[in-house]
C-alpha cells in the first residue's frame, strides 16, 4: 500500500471535513438503531396493552424527529464524505496530467494513448468511489454491525452467538467468490480484448474483405468470437449469480435461527415478544453491513489496483532532465554544431543516425534532405531535446544543451513539427499558443509571413473562428500555415522547419519559402524538406541516408556531384513543368 | 472531410431521446420474449416469497408466539377490561391434555375457566366449564420454565413447523434467484451478441468512403464498448424495473389486505414521494449529463495533449495547457459537486417519508391495536412492509444513472445504423436471375471522372479499356490518382461521372460481390488477418489441393519463408507478426491473390518492400502466373512495368501518356525522362 501516499493529502487536507461527516455517519448509524429500539417499546406495550393513545403519538412524533435528523445528518456525510472524494479525484488528475506533460516524447511511443486515457478517467473514477464510498460503507459496516451485535448481546447472549453462526460464513464466502470473481473477470476482460482486436482487425483490413467478399465469413468468424464472450460471461454470471443470493440466504439464515430459538425463548419467557422483534429487526440491520463487507473489499481493491497504477506512472522519471546545475540562458546568437551525433530509439536496436556532423553558423540556413526513414526528422528532434544523443555532442554557441536548462533551450528554438498538432480553440488561440501579451498587428504579420492572413479573412469569424478538435475544419495546407504562423510569432534565434510545405500548393509553397528566406541572415534555420525548391536558397544541404550524411553542399555543387540531390531534384523539375501545364 | 461523430457529438447531448430509443431497442428483445417472460415470471415468484418472508414472521408471533384469544371465545370483552382495570392478554390452556392439567391445577390462583370469572379456579369446577383455562400474560412468569414448556407444547412444536417452512422458502429462493440471474444474463447477451453481429454487418457493408471518415478506433469502440455500456440495462435494468414494480404493487396490496384502512392511511405520503421522484430525475438526468460531457472533454484534452506532447513541450506550453486542464477539471469537479448534492436531498428526503409513513403506521396501527381492531403480528407486519415499500423506490431511482449511460450509447449505435452508405446495389426483379459474369473478357473506363471531396478532382476524364490476357502498368507520383483508379474497378467508389464496363455492361448492372469474386487485388500495405499463413493463403476456401497450394506458394516465391518457419503453413500470424517481415507479407497477400485464381489481378505497388532480387525472381513468376489473365499493376519502380503490354502515365487524374515500354521510350516524354533519372 505504498502508493497510499498519493490520496494522504487530500485526507489531511479535508480532515475536518471528513471528521464532520464520519461523525454524521456514525450519528446516522446510531439514531437507525433507535428505531427499532422504539418499535420494540411500541410492540412490548402493545402486547400488554399498557399504553394509551398519547403515548402512542409520542412515539410517533420520536420517530419522525429522529427521521429529520438523521435525514439531515444524511445529507453532511453525503456532501462532506462524498465531497472529498471528488475533491481527490480532481487533485489526482490534476498531478497525473501534470506529471505526464513532463515525461518525454520516447514514453509517449511506448504508451498507447488509449492507456493513458482510461488512467485519468476509469482510474480516477475507481479511486473515487474507494475512497467516497468505501469510506462509508467501511465505517457503516463497522458501526452497524458493532452496534447490532452490541444490542443482540445485550438482549440475549446465546441466541446472538448462534443467530451470528451464518455470519462468518458470510465473509469466508465473500473471500472465496471474490477471488474467483476476479479471476473470471479476468478472462471476461481478456476475451472482451480479444473481441475488440478481431473488430479492429477486420474494420482495419476492410478493403481486403470487400475485395476478396469475404463479409460473410467474417461476420461468422466475428460471431464465433462474440459467441466466446457470452460463454465467458455466463461463467462469470454463474459466481456473481451465486454469490448474492448464497449472501442472502445466509443472512435469511440467521432470520431462521432467530425464529426459531428466538420464538421458544419469548415463549419460554426468557426475552420478551418486543425483544424478539427487536432481534428480527437487527438481523436486517446485520444483513448490510454483512453485504457491503464483500463490496468494500471488491472497492477497495479496485482502487487499490488504480492507485497502483498511476502510482507507476507518476514514478515515471521523464528521460531528459535538466542537470544539477544547469545553465540558464536568455539569449543566444544561434550557432549550432553537431559532433559525431548517433542515436538509436531505445527498444530499438538499430541507430537512426549514424556520427552526424555539420555545423550551422549564426543566421545561416542547412536544408537537410533524404528519402524517408533516413532519420532527418529524428536530427532535427535532438536538438530542442526531445531525445537526447546516445553518444556525441549537440552545441548552441558552442555550450553542449545538455548543460541548458531545458525551458531556456526550447524558448531559443522555434519549431514546425511535420503534423501540425492543433487544439480545440479558435484560430487566434491556436496561434498564440497562451502569449496574451502579443498584439494583434503582431499576429497579423505573423499570419503574413505564412500565407494564411487571406485565408482567415475568409473566415465570417476571422481569428475567432473555432477550428474543432485537431483543427478539422481546416484543410491540411490551412493546418500547416496556421502551424508555421504559430512559429513565426515566436521570437527564437533559431527556426527548424520539417517539411513546411509538403501540403501546400506551389505557389503557396514558393510564398512561404520567400518568408522563410527573409529570416535568413538575422536567424539560424533549419529546414527538412522534400521538395527540394524549399531547400534550394540554403546555405548548406545535406542529403541523408540511413541514418549517415551522403551528401553536404551547396545547391550548385550537389547538382554537380549527380547523385541522390541531383536526381530527385531533376525529377520534381518534370514533374513542376508538367504541373504548369 | 467532415466528421460526424466526435468533438461535434457533445453537443447534441440534451435532447432526451430515451422513449423513441427504447423503441427501436425493443424489437431486438424480441427473439429472447420467452426468456424475458421467464425471467419476469421469476421475479415476480420471487418477490412473492421476498414478501412472504415477514408474513410468515407474523404468524410465528400471532400463532405460537404471542397467540391472540379468538374474539369468538370472549363473550364478553367488555367486563373482562372492567374488572382488571385495563386490557390484559390471556393464555389458553387446553386442559384436555393431562400434562398441561396437572400444570393448571400446580396454580390454581394464577388460571381462570373463563375470561369473565375473577373466581379462583376449583379443580371440580373445570369439569364443568369445558377443555379450557385462561392464564393472563404477565402471570406466566411465575412458572417455572418446565412448566411453561409443558403449556406451550403446541406453540413450540408449531415454531418448528413455520421455521422449516421458512427455510424451504428461502432455500427455494436462493434457487430461483440463481436461475433467474443466468436467465437474465443469459438473454442480456444474446441481445448483446444479435446488436453487435448486426452492428458489424452493417459498417461492414458500409462504403469505404464511411470508412475513410470514420477513424477505425471510433467504429471499434460502437461495436464493443457502446454495446457493453447496455449490458446492464438489459440484464438487470428492465427486469428489476419489473420487479421493484412488482414489488410495489404486491407491497400496496399486502398491505391492503392485511389492513385496508391502516394501508390507505400510510399511502398519505406517497404523492410526496412521486412529486419527490420526478423532481428528481429531472435534475439528476441534467448533472449526470453535464458529467458524461466534462467527461469527454477531460478525455479529449488527455489525447490531444499526449499526441501534441511534442509541440507543448516545445513551444513551453505545459503551464498554459496545464491550467486549461485544471479548469476543465475543476468544471467536472463541481459538476460531480452537483450530482453529490442532488442525492445528497433526495436519499435522505426518501428516507424521511419512509419514517413519516412508519410513525403514521405506528399511530394509527397502534391505536388500531389498543382497539383491538388490528392484531399485534399484522403490525409489525406492516412496518415490516413498509421497510420493504421504500427500497425499490430508491433503486429505481439508481438504476436511472444506468439507464442514462445506456442510452447514450444506444443513440450513437443508431446513429451508425441509420447510415444507408453502403453502394448501391442492381434490383433484381423476381422473375430474372442477377447478371453474373462468366469470364472477365474486356473491361472499359469510359470518361471516368472521380472526386472524393466535391471541387477536388482525382480523376478527370479518363478512358481505358482492358482485353482478357492483356497486363497494363500504372505509372506517376503519388497523388496522380492510380490508387483511386482501382478503387473505381473494385467498385469501393463509384464514378462522379462516366462509365466503367465490364463485358460491355455497367459494374453498377452487377452485384458488387459478382464483380469482386473476379479480381484478386494486393494493395501496398499487406494486410494479413491473425490466423495461420494457410488460412490468410487460402481465405476459408476448403477446396484448394495441397498440389494447387504448393504451385501457388511456388509462384509467389513463399517457398522459403514457409520453410523457413517450422510450423510451416501452419505459422500463426500474431497483430504485429513480429516473425515475418513487411517484404514476406507482402508474398503471402501475393499468394493470396494467386490463390483465389481471378480473372483479373491488381497489384497496387504489391512489391514495394521487396528487396529487387526477390521481386525479380517473383516478376518472372508472376508474369507466367498473369499470362492468361488480364492483369494491372501499379508501381514506383519502373523495372516493375517494363514488360507491361501497356503503361499508362497519370499525372493529376489524367492520363498524359499511353504505349508500351519501347513506344514511351522513343516519344521521349515524361516516361523517358522518367527512366533516365531512375536509371
Amino acid at each position: 500500500m505504498k502508493s497510499l501516499h498519493l490520496i494522504k493529502p487530500y485526507f489531511s487536507e479535508n480532515r475536518y471535513l471528513i471528521i464532520f461527516g464520519l461523525i454524521c455517519l456514525i450519528a446516522v448509524d446510531i439514531l437507525q438503531l433507535i428505531v427499532p429500539r422504539i418499535i420494540k417499546w411500541v410492540v412490548d406495550d402493545l402486547t400488554l396493552f399498557n399504553i394509551d393513545l398519547t403515548k402512542l403519538s409520542s412515539y410517533a412524533l420520536y420517530i419522525v424527529a429522529i427521521a429529520v435528523m438523521i435525514a439531515l445528518f444524511r445529507y453532511g456525510w453525503r456532501r462532506c464524505l462524498i465531497g472529498t472524494s471528488r475533491r481527490a479525484e480532481e487533485g489526482l488528475r490534476n498531478i497525473l496530467f501534470a506529471h505526464i506533460q513532463t515525461l518525454s516524447a520516447s514514453y509517449f511511443d511506448r504508451v498507447k494513448t488509449g492507456d493513458l486515457m482510461a488512467h485519468a478517467t476509469n482510474d480516477i473514477q475507481h479511486i473515487r468511489m474507494a475512497i467516497g464510498m468505501g469510506m462509508v460503507a467501511l465505517t457503516d459496516a463497522i458501526v452497524l454491525g458493532a452496534a447490532a451485535i452490541g444490542f443482540m448481546l445485550y438482549i440475549n447472549k446465546l441466541l446472538t452467538l448462534i443467530a451470528l453462526i451464518p455470519m462468518p460464513f458470510v465473509v469466508f464466502g465473500a473471500r472465496f467468490f471474490s477471488k474467483k470473481m476476479h479471476r473470471l473477470y479476468g478472462e471476461v476482460q481478456k476475451t472482451f480484448a480479444d473481441l475488440t482486436e478481431a473488430v479492429r482487425e477486420r474494420f482495419a483490413g476492410i478493403r481486403i474483405i470487400k475485395a476478396y467478399n469475404r463479409e460473410k465469413e467474417e461476420s461468422l468468424k466475428l460471431e464465433a468470437v462474440s459467441k466466446d464472450y457470452i460463454d465467458k460471461n455466463l461463467r462469470l454470471a454463474r459466481i456473481t449469480g451465486s454469490f448474492f443470493p448464497m449472501m442472502l440466504l445466509f443472512s435469511n439464515l440467521s432470520l431462521a435461527i432467530v425464529l426459531y430459538l428466538g420464538g421458544r425463548q419469548t415463549i419460554g419467557l426468557t426475552i420478551t415478544p418486543g425483544d424478539f422483534v427487536a432481534f428480527i429487526s437487527y438481523i436486517g440491520l446485520l444483513t448490510w453491513p454483512m453485504m457491503a463487507m464483500g463490496w468494500v473489499i471488491n472497492l477497495l481493491q479496485r482502487g487499490r489496483a488504480s492507485l497502483d497504477r498511476i502510482d507507476r506512472i507518476l514514478q515515471t522519471r521523464p528521460d531528459i532532465v535538466d542537470i544539477p546545475g544547469a545553465r540558464s540562458i536568455t539569449d543566444a546568437e544561434g550557432k549550432i554544431i553537431f559532433e559525431n551525433v548517433s542515436f538509436a530509439y531505445k527498444h530499438k536496436n538499430l541507430p537512426v543516425l549514424n556520427k552526424i556532423n555539420f555545423m550551422v553558423d549564426k543566421g545561416k540556413t542547412l536544408g537537410i534532405v533524404g528519402p524517408p526513414g533516413s532519420g532527418k526528422t529524428t536530427l532535427i528532434s535532438l536538438i530542442p531535446r526531445l531525445f537526447d544523443v546516445s553518444s556525441g555532442r549537440i552545441s548552441i554557441d558552442n555550450i553542449d544543451i545538455s548543460q541548458i536548462r531545458i525551458f531556456d533551450l526550447r524558448s531559443l528554438i522555434s519549431f514546425v513539427p511535420q503534423e501540425p498538432f492543433l487544439f480545440a480553440g479558435t484560430i487566434r488561440e491556436n496561434i498564440m499558443f497562451g502569449n496574451n501579451k502579443i498584439k494583434d498587428s503582431a499576429l497579423i504579420t505573423a499570419t503574413k509571413k505564412a500565407s494564411l492572413y487571406d485565408t482567415i479573412k475568409l473566415f465570417n469569424n476571422g481569428f475567432d473562428t473555432i477550428i474543432g478538435e485537431k483543427g478539422v475544419i481546416l484543410s491540411g495546407g490551412q493546418k500547416q500555415r496556421l502551424a508555421l504562423a504559430r512559429a513565426m510569432l515566436k521570437q527564437a534565434p533559431v527556426l527548424i522547419f520539417d517539411d513546411p510545405i509538403s501540403q501546400v500548393d506551389v505557389e503557396t509553397g514558393n510564398d512561404i519559402i520567400n518568408s522563410i528566406r527573409s529570416m535568413a541572415g538575422e536567424k539560424t534555420i533549419i529546414i527538412v524538406s522534400h521538395r527540394l525548391s524549399a531547400v534550394r536558397f540554403a546555405d548548406q544541404i545535406i542529403a541523408l541516408d540511413m541514418g549517415g550524411i551522403v551528401e553536404s553542399g551547396t545547391h550548385a555543387e550537389l547538382m554537380e556531384y549527380d547523385k541522390y540531390y541531383a536526381k530527385t531534384f531533376r525529377l520534381q523539375e518534370i514533374e513542376e513543368e508538367l504541373n504548369a501545364h | 472531410m467532415r466528421t460526424d461523430f466526435g468533438y461535434f457529438e457533445e453537443k447534441k447531448l440534451g435532447k432526451p431521446y430515451d422513449v423513441k430509443l427504447l423503441k427501436r431497442l425493443y424489437p431486438f428483445t424480441l427473439p429472447y420474449k420467452v426468456l424475458f417472460a421467464c425471467s419476469i415470471l421469476l421475479v415476480v415468484f420471487i418477490t412473492l416469497l421476498d414478501l412472504s418472508l415477514p408474513y410468515i414472521t407474523k404468524i410465528a408471533i400471532d400463532r405460537y408466539i404471542v397467540p391472540q384469544i379468538a374474539p369468538d371465545k370472549l363473550e364478553n370483552r367488555d367486563s373482562a377490561k372492567h374488572k382488571t382495570g385495563h386490557k390484559t392478554r390471556f393464555l389458553r390452556a387446553d386442559i384436555s391434555d393431562p400434562e398441561i392439567k396437572t400444570v393448571v391445577n400446580n396454580y390454581p390462583d394464577l388460571f381462570k375457566p373463563d375470561l369473565l370469572g375473577s373466581d379462583l379456579l376449583e379443580p371440580d369446577l373445570l369439569e364443568k366449564h369445558g377443555n379450557f383455562a385462561y392464564i393472563p400474560f404477565d402471570k406466566l412468569s411465575r412458572l417455572s420454565k418446565k412448566e411453561l414448556a409443558v403449556l406451550r407444547k403446541e406453540d413450540l412444536s408449531g415454531i418448528t413447523g413455520i421455521t422449516s417452512i421458512f427455510l424451504a422458502i428461502i432455500i427455494i429462493n436462493f434457487v430461483l434467484n440463481f436461475i433467474r440471474i443466468m436467465i437474465m444474463e443469459l438473454a442480456g447477451q444474446k441481445i448483446m451478441h444479435d446488436l453487435r453481429i448486426r452492428l458489424f454487418t452493417h459498417i461492414q457493408g458500409l462504403s469505404i468512403a464511411f470508412f475513410n471518415r470514420n477513424p477505425v478506433g471510433r467504429l471499434v469502440t460502437r461495436v464493443t464498448n457502446d454495446i457493453q455500456n447496455m449490458h446492464e440495462l438489459f440484464t438487470s435494468v428492465i427486469a428489476f424495473v419489473f420487479k421493484d414494480l412488482f414489488l410495489l404493487i404486491e407491497i400496496s396490496l399486502v398491505l391492503l389486505s392485511i389492513n385496508w384502512q391502516l394501508a390507505l392511511v400510510s399511502f398519505i405520503v406517497l404523492p410526496f414521494v412521486l412529486y419527490a421522484s420526478v423532481h428528481f430525475s429531472v435534475r439528476a438526468r441534467d448533472a449526470f449529463r453535464t458529467l458524461r460531457i466534462k467527461i469527454a472533454q477531460i478525455n479529449t484534452r488527455v489525447a490531444e495533449t499526449i499526441e501534441g506532447i511534442k509541440v507543448i513541450q516545445l513551444f513551453l506550453h505545459e503551464k498554459r495547457n496545464y491550467h486549461n486542464f485544471a479548469r476543465l477539471n475543476h468544471e467536472n469537479y463541481r459538476a460531480g459537486m452537483q450530482q453529490v448534492r442532488i442525492f445528497a436531498v433526495f436519499m435522505p428526503v426518501i428516507e424521511l417519508l419512509g419514517a413519516v409513513a412508519l410513525a403514521v403506521i405506528i399511530y394509527y396501527g397502534g391505536s388500531g391495536v389498543i382497539a383491538e381492531n388490528i392484531s399485534l403480528g399484522s403490525l409489525v407486519a406492516f412496518i415490516a412492509y413498509m421497510k420493504m415499500f421504500f427500497r425499490p423506490i430508491r433503486d429505481i431511482a439508481e438504476k436511472y444513472n444506468i439507464m442514462q449511460n445506456a442510452m447514450a450509447s444506444a443513440e450513437r449505435i443508431f446513429q451508425i445504423l441509420d447510415n444507408r452508405e453502403s453502394m448501391p446495389q442492381p434490383v433484381v426483379s423476381s422473375g430474372s436471375s442477377p447478371l453474373s459474369i462468366d469470364k472477365i473478357h474486356e473491361i472499359a473506363l469510359e470518361n471516368v471522372s472521380f472526386s472524393y471531396i466535391t471541387d477536388e478532382t482525382v480523376l478527370k476524364g479518363v478512358s481505358l479499356k482492358l482485353i482478357a490476357g492483356e497486363t497494363i502498368a500504372i505509372v506517376g507520383r503519388t497523388g496522380s490518382g492510380k490508387t483511386t483508379l482501382i478503387n473505381l474497378l473494385a467498385r469501393f467508389y463509384d464514378p462522379v461521372s462516366g462509365r466503367i464496363t465490364i463485358n460491355g455492361i455497367d459494374i453498377k448492372n452487377y452485384q458488387t460481390s459478382v464483380v469482386r469474386s473476379k479480381m484478386a487485388l494486393v494493395i501496398q500495405d499487406p494486410f494479413l488477418f491473425s490466423g495461420t499463413i494457410r488460412d490468410n493463403i487460402s481465405q476459408g476456401k476448403t477446396d484448394i489441393s495441397e498440389e494447387m497450394m504448393g504451385q501457388v506458394l511456388e509462384a509467389s516465391n513463399c517457398k522459403t519463408l514457409i520453410n523457413r518457419l517450422p510450423e510451416g503453413l501452419d505459422t500463426i500470424l500474431s497483430e504485429s507478426g513480429a516473425s515475418v517481415s513487411s517484404g514476406e507479407r507482402q508474398l503471402i497477400s501475393i499468394a493470396r491473390a494467386f490463390a483465389s485464381n481471378p480473372d483479373l489481378i491488381i497489384l497496387d505497388e504489391a512489391t514495394s518492400y521487396i528487396d529487387s532480387e526477390t521481386e525479380s525472381r517473383i516478376q518472372k513468376a508472376l508474369f507466367n502466373l498473369i499470362k492468361n489473365r488480364t492483369s494491372i499493376i501499379v508501381a514506383h519502380r519502373l523495372s516493375t512495368v517494363r514488360h507491361a503490354d501497356r503503361i499508362i502515365v497519370l499525372h493529376k487524374g489524367k492520363i498524359i501518356e499511353t504505349g508500351s515500354h519501347d513506344e514511351l521510350m522513343q516519344k521521349k516524354g515524361f516516361y523517358f525522362r522518367l527512366n533516365q533519372i531512375q536509371l
